[in-house]
């Protein structure tokens, strides 16, 4: 691990897929909050941009046993050998090490999407067209200046709404503090989810919710196994949700233990 | 002196030393790659001053507390409030992308307009206000001048009781029209259920938070339902690990929605037989003795066979259901095993508070009435009636009435002609307003029995199904005002708009969202000031009254909609004991269950009406629970099995009427005898599979997909998912088994067709759709609005063929007997 | 022989010229054109003197130990510690909305009250320290919790009686200001350039390493 680790905080989020009920919202704070472009048709996987994405499985039963859930994915801010990170030539992405956020700076971005490549959880995305802002229209009249729009050509993911970070802090500098307190600083999804499935800390604080959570026997990360150490943590306690989450072999896939904490 | 080719290289070389030793290449580079970076048509959002704004969301009627933060004047972003009681945090997706709707420029209508190109083609020129209140206002008067104000028409979306329907019906009845026919939603089938077995006219709560067993009987919990941001939330508190007791959710479905995915048991039970599933579980209940003794042999009214004072003998509901519905009779027309109707009606009669839940999909569109009387059968044989954790049974919200006006004899006249869609009549004395039957009446007239039509928070045009009756009925008739925001489907049919505020530029009420259990009011505020020349409708209507002169005017005395809404909210004040914020208190139903409220923080009505304006919400925490001696205001005072009430409007409807043989008929009523006022399985009106429709098509809604009269937000085109639009094709589910008979692969062109017209879209393999039913997906299929949801997948509504629902006549809308073929 | 040597110092000597002319030249277009062409100048809409508003007999309630809390008086935080930057309207109209005021005398402030106070319309300033819109600057980060001083980025302007006009580059539209007044870049004082390497340095030269991560100043 890094050498920084343990030092600052970690910031992190849980998504409990119990709880998760796959309405989307997420996805929409996400693209309200973070000036996503809505583009005419988003029918089109390969082109259109989310930076939290719903993916939808299914356990592949057959009727009346079939069961769908949903797998809410921003980006993981993997805190190990940071998979774009270490691709990028262009020094546009970093994980910042006072906060585990891995950044992307649109501005230093030169498009050649290696990072795509390399992100083993297609959380980022290329702008194959210019925003959909059109003149007159009136959709850019509900544009955050919190973050910066981006131009055509560059790629774009979650930030775990840094801005939100920057927010949190200015806040608290102008009450004279410089520790952040517990939920003063969540991300957009976190806060809409209106079945409370994502929650957002510091992973480094024992005493945050993020950080019980993601110790529940319920939790788990996508792909663990190639160590990149990913900050968000999935709680489930179906086994064929968790399967799905890793190319598990049969004796690697540990049966949930029922307890009652987290 | 000549120069040299030699003298021009050494002036050249000069000139490029030159230049290294200036900033000029170094800075524009610099400048370059900058250039590089800003393009001038990437936008850059004006920065300013952040404030939040609270108010509450009115996109639906489920009344979510949001907050807009706001940068300036400009609104960037919707959030949810977690100072508030019903979605303590959370919003649906609908709202949370709610700020395209406010500022997407071609979603809306700028200005009051005038229509100049032909009809759908959306060609409107802009007038002015004045203009356009003057010429809706000359043509009014001009019908009521020729003494037939009866054909002015208005059809209104917004909620019974609410301020603005009383607004519309009372302009309607000082113009002299009984045309007033308001859209029915599930809030009137919940409506006439508790009239028809509670003897109580008031909305229906569900006590969700503090239930046990949920059995839901095709509620989409996860797809929108009641009020989505307190169902949703009341789902994640369902599920917190650390919780004390646990819930256990029931989901009846025919296809493995989110909800009966997410459900802790899924039982599918086929479309349309969900009355005979329940009085399946009714008659174990039954057998097995697991009833309430108590409530059923003191406070319920039908229960064992009975006698009349005429001597006739009656069936019971007990009998009914043990002769008819035997889990292996159920079984055999549900789909479902006998053995899980045992189970399940064993684990529900057990469980400490077993709620069965009604109001498929959405809880939107209506339901139909036998069906929820049997489903409400189980609360009553559970005893969970007026009990925490089951239905609660309330008066409807203390708003005062608008007060009472004289229509002059022009519009007394007219107020006596007949209703053009006969609702509110002995042939459909539950029903207030039935617009399949308005448009049949105007299809139907010779001439034009209808000259204006005004609409109000609708798209009939979009949301009626029966293959576009309702568009074609438009067509003729002559004079169409719309006042809808949105250049929706009926609007652009229109020949004039008089545009209302979008949801975050109007102060508007939200009645009690449906489906919660405690009385509820809410005042949404403009956050952001009117972004276009629109109006809110209230204040339109009023400005209407006066442009129409005496007598209509002085029926509307009131200077604009806020005084109309205070003269109502008035009642809330002299209710007493109710509340006007919540911050750091119990959840409301913790607060009813424990029988502790706060005192109200006002004295006098001014205040609590700032204090409303201000919080956005009055509500009242309190409830006399059990109380069942008193509650059933139903001819015996009791619950009612057997339904008096349907036997009096059978025998009212059968002396008017010159064959009184056929009274059930005219009723729509397929059933016969004492069945017609017991709960039952009415038989299928449609024809079944036959060999012309093999298949069954079912409706199904999405939470992230809207299909009522509001658009969905483009943000919503994110979340679907590309087996459910892909360009501009939606798809149908079905089960691959039923694929493989049609020959047919994931993601093929089919071609459906129903007796009331076809579609083309594209099909989905998915094992959790019932085998042998094609599942369709309600709210694409728009031919209005922008190029984000214009021309995207099909519409279903017009291929819905409805049957009239027994005793309402409303329209059945979830199945509709179908056939596919395979295109290329 | 001798003509040849001599056609050979004349041209050397003219080769020299013609090289001279040619880095000359270049040295005028680099150090003198190019910033005259690369930069347009426009005036603000309004003269606005800091001189007098930075004067406590002149202004009340412009108080305070440092220059810093003066600036603060019109150039504020908001409560949620946002940075208002250049004064609203209202802001000026606090003061200025008293009849009695000494104002009304010249044009620029006649133009004042009839333009902008009257019909409430904001004054369009040209900011000369906008910074592009992909950066992310917290005052309050350097001003409350860094202490530093206002001029040591903005440079002591406080006393001048006349803005300057603004100058914007017109390939890339930022202000002269970013890149600093000298088109050689050179940096003299703290306050004489505004790029992201400037930051860095201060950054660096205070000890916080730590706060040149990317995320720390851009969004």
């Amino acid at each position: 691990m890094e050498e920084t680790h343990g030092k600052g905080p970690r910031y992190g989020m849980t998504i409990d897929l119990d709880k998760c009920t796959g309405c989307g919202t997420c996805m929409i704070a996400c693209a309200a909050e973070n000036n996503v472009t809505v583009l005419p048709d988003e029918s089109d996987k390969q082109r259109n941009i989310a930076w939290m994405l719903l993916y939808k499985i299914t356990n592949g039963k057959p009727f009346p046993h079939t069961e769908v859930s949903y797998f809410p994915r921003p980006c993981m801010h993997c805190e190990h050998h940071t998979p774009c990170v270490s691709v990028c030539p262009a020094t546009a992405t970093r994980m910042d090490p006072n906060t585990g956020i891995v950044s992307q700076i649109y501005t230093r971005c030169i498009g050649c999407r290696y990072c795509m490549a390399a992100c083993p959880y297609h959380a980022r995305n290329f702008n194959w067209y210019d925003a959909y802002f059109p003149k007159g229209k009136g959709l850019d009249k509900y544009l955050s200046p919190e973050v910066s729009p981006r131009m055509r050509g560059v790629v774009e993911k979650c930030t775990f709404c840094h801005h939100r970070l920057m927010r949190a802090k200015e806040k608290a500098y102008a009450e004279g503090r410089r520790e952040l307190e517990e939920g003063e600083y969540i991300t957009a999804c976190a806060e809409a989810c209106p079945a409370q499935a994502i929650t957002f800390g510091d992973l480094n604080n024992p005493n945050h919710k993020v950080s019980k959570l993601a110790k529940s026997p319920r939790a788990f990360r996508l792909l663990e196994r190639l160590g990149t150490e990913p900050k968000v943590y999935y709680l489930s306690s179906k086994e064929w949700v968790r399967k799905l989450a890793d190319n598990y072999r049969p004796e690697e896939l540990q049966p949930v233990i029922k307890t009652k904490t987290g | 002196m000549g120069i040299t080719r030699r003298d021009f290289v050494k002036l050249v070389v000069g000139g490029v030393a030159g230049l290294h030793v200036t900033p000029l290449p170094w800075k524009l580079t610099d400048d370059i790659a900058i250039w590089t970076q800003t393009w001038p048509w990437v936008p850059v959002p004006p920065i300013g001053a952040f404030n939040h704004e609270k108010s509450v969301c009115t996109l639906c009627p489920g009344g979510c507390g949001i907050k807009v933060r706001k940068v300036d004047e400009r609104a960037v972003k919707i959030e949810g409030r977690t100072d508030f009681p019903i979605n303590p945090g959370g919003i649906c997706p609908v709202g949370m992308g709610g700020l395209q709707l406010v500022y997407d420029k071609d979603l809306r209508f700028t200005s009051p307009m005038k229509r100049v190109g032909p009809r759908g083609s959306g060609d409107f020129l802009p007038i002015s206000w004045d203009e356009a209140i003057g010429i809706l206002a000359s043509r009014i008067k001009g019908l009521r001048l020729d003494g037939s104000p009866e054909r002015l028409v208005a059809i209104d979306g917004n909620r019974r009781g609410s301020t603005l329907s009383q607004l519309i019906s009372r302009l309607m009845r000082a113009i002299g029209s009984p045309n007033y026919i308001r859209c029915a939603s599930v809030e009137d089938t919940y409506w006439m259920l508790n009239v028809l077995m509670q003897g109580r006219e008031g909305p229906i709560g569900f006590d969700l938070e503090n239930s046990d067993f949920i059995l839901s009987f095709g509620c989409g919990l996860l797809e929108g339902w009641g009020s989505p941001g307190r169902t949703l939330n009341t789902w994640g508190m369902w599920h917190e690990q650390d919780r004390k007791g646990k819930v256990k959710i029931v989901q009846i479905d025919s296809r493995a929605s989110n909800t009966a995915s997410k459900a802790h048991q899924w039982v599918a039970v086929r479309p349309g037989t969900e009355a005979a599933f329940a009085l399946g579980l009714a008659h174990v209940i039954i057998k097995e003795g697991l009833y309430s003794n108590e409530f059923v042999e003191n406070y319920a009214f039908g229960f064992d066979d009975w006698t009349s004072s005429d001597g006739q003998k009656h069936l019971g509901f007990k009998s009914l259901v043990q002769k008819k519905y035997s889990p292996s009779q159920v079984a055999d027309l549900t789909g479902v095993d006998a053995r899980t109707i045992e189970t399940l009606a064993r684990n529900f009669a057990k469980a400490r508070a077993p709620l069965a839940i009604f109001g498929k999909g959405k809880a939107l569109l209506n339901g139909s009435i036998y069906e929820f009387m049997a489903i409400h059968s189980l609360n009553a044989l559970v005893g969970n009636i007026n009990m925490p954790g089951g239905v609660l049974v309330h008066d409807p919200l203390p708003l005062k009435d608008l007060p009472e006006f004289e229509p002059d004899p022009i519009a007394e006249t007219g107020l006596k002609k007949p209703r053009i869609d006969e609702a509110d009549t002995k042939k459909y004395p539950f029903t207030e307003g039935l617009i399949y039957n308005f448009a049949k009446a105007v299809l139907g007239s010779s001439g034009s029995a209808v000259d204006t039509l005004l609409v109000f928070g609708a798209n009939p045009s979009f949301t009626e199904p029966d293959g576009g009756l309702f568009s074609r009925a438009l067509k003729k008739i002559p004079f169409i005002v719309s006042f809808s925001p949105f250049r929706d489907e009926t609007a652009l049919m229109a020949d004039l708009i008089l545009p209302d505020h979008t949801h975050l530029e109007k102060m508007e009420e939200i009645l009690w969202p449906p489906t919660l259990q405690y009385p509820f009011y809410g005042v949404s505020r403009p956050v952001v000031g009117p972004v276009f020349k629109t109006k809110n409708v209230g204040d339109t209507i009023l400005e209407l009254a006066k442009a129409l002169e005496e007598p209509v005017a002085s029926a509307f005395p009131w200077n604009n909609y806020e005084e109309a809404l205070k003269v109502r909210a008035k009642g809330l004040f002299e209710s007493g004991r109710g509340l006007v914020s919540y911050e750091d208190q119990a959840p409301p139903w913790e607060q009813m269950k424990k029988g502790r409220s706060p005192k109200p923080e006002y004295t006098n009505f001014d205040e609590m009406w700032d204090a409303i304006k201000s919080s956005g919400m009055w509500y009242r925490p309190i409830h006399s629970f059990k109380n069942w001696g008193k509650i059933f205001k139903t001819p015996n005072y009791k619950f009612e099995f057997y339904s008096t009430q349907i036997q009096l409007a059978i025998d009212e409807l059968s002396q008017t009427t010159d064959k009184p043989g056929q009274t059930v008929d005219i009723m729509a009523i397929r059933a016969s005898r004492d069945e017609v006022f017991l709960p039952h399985q009415e038989p299928p009106v449609l024809p079944g599979k036959n060999s012309t429709y093999p298949l069954v098509m079912v409706l199904y809604e999405m939470i992230n997909l809207s299909d009522s009269w509001i658009p969905s937000p483009p943000f919503l085109t994110k979340t679907w998912f590309d087996n459910e639009l892909r360009k501009k094709d939606s798809f149908a589910e079905i089960n691959p088994r039923t694929a493989k008979q049609y020959g047919l692969e994931d993601g093929e062109k089919i071609v459906i067709e129903t007796p009331s017209g076809k579609a083309a879209l594209r099909v989905t393999l998915f094992e959790g759709a019932m085998p042998g039913y094609v599942f369709v997906p309600r709210g694409f299929g728009h031919i209005a609005y922008d190029e984000f949801l214009k021309h995207k997948g099909v519409n279903p509504n017009h291929l819905v063929t409805t049957a009239k629902d027994a005793l309402s006549g409303l329209p059945l809308w979830w199945t509709t007997p179908a056939r596919i073929k395979k295109t290329v | 022989m001798e003509k040849k040597t001599n056609s050979k110092n004349t041209s050397v000597v003219g080769g020299i010229l013609f090289f001279l002319a040619g880095f000359i030249g270049s040295l005028i277009v680099g150090w003198v054109i190019f910033p005259m062409v690369l930069y347009s100048k426009q005036p603000q809409p309004l003269n606005f003197s800091h001189a007098i508003h930075m004067d406590p007999e002149r202004v009340d309630g412009i108080e305070g130990d440092t220059e810093t809390e003066k600036c603060l008086f019109c150039h504020e935080f908001r409560e949620d510690g946002t940075f208002a930057g250049i004064p609203r309207l209202s802001k000026c109209t606090e003061c200025h909305d008293d009849p009695d005021s000494p104002l009304g005398e010249t044009e620029e402030e006649k133009t004042f009250l009839k333009t902008y106070v009257a019909s409430e319309k904001e004054i369009p300033w040209l900011s000369y320290y906008q910074q592009p819109d992909c950066v992310y600057f917290p005052h309050i980060a350097h001003v409350k919790m860094g202490e530093l001083e206002c001029k040591t980025c903005h440079g002591d302007h406080g006393h001048l009686a006349q803005l300057p006009p603004y100058e914007s580059n017109r390939i890339t539209g930022y202000s002269r200001n970013i890149w600093g007044k000298r088109i050689s870049g050179y940096k003299k004082h703290t306050w004489d350039r505004m790029k992201m390497d400037d930051c860095a340095e201060c950054h660096s030269k205070m000890g916080h390493e730590e706060n040149n991560a990317c995320f720390v100043c851009h969004k």
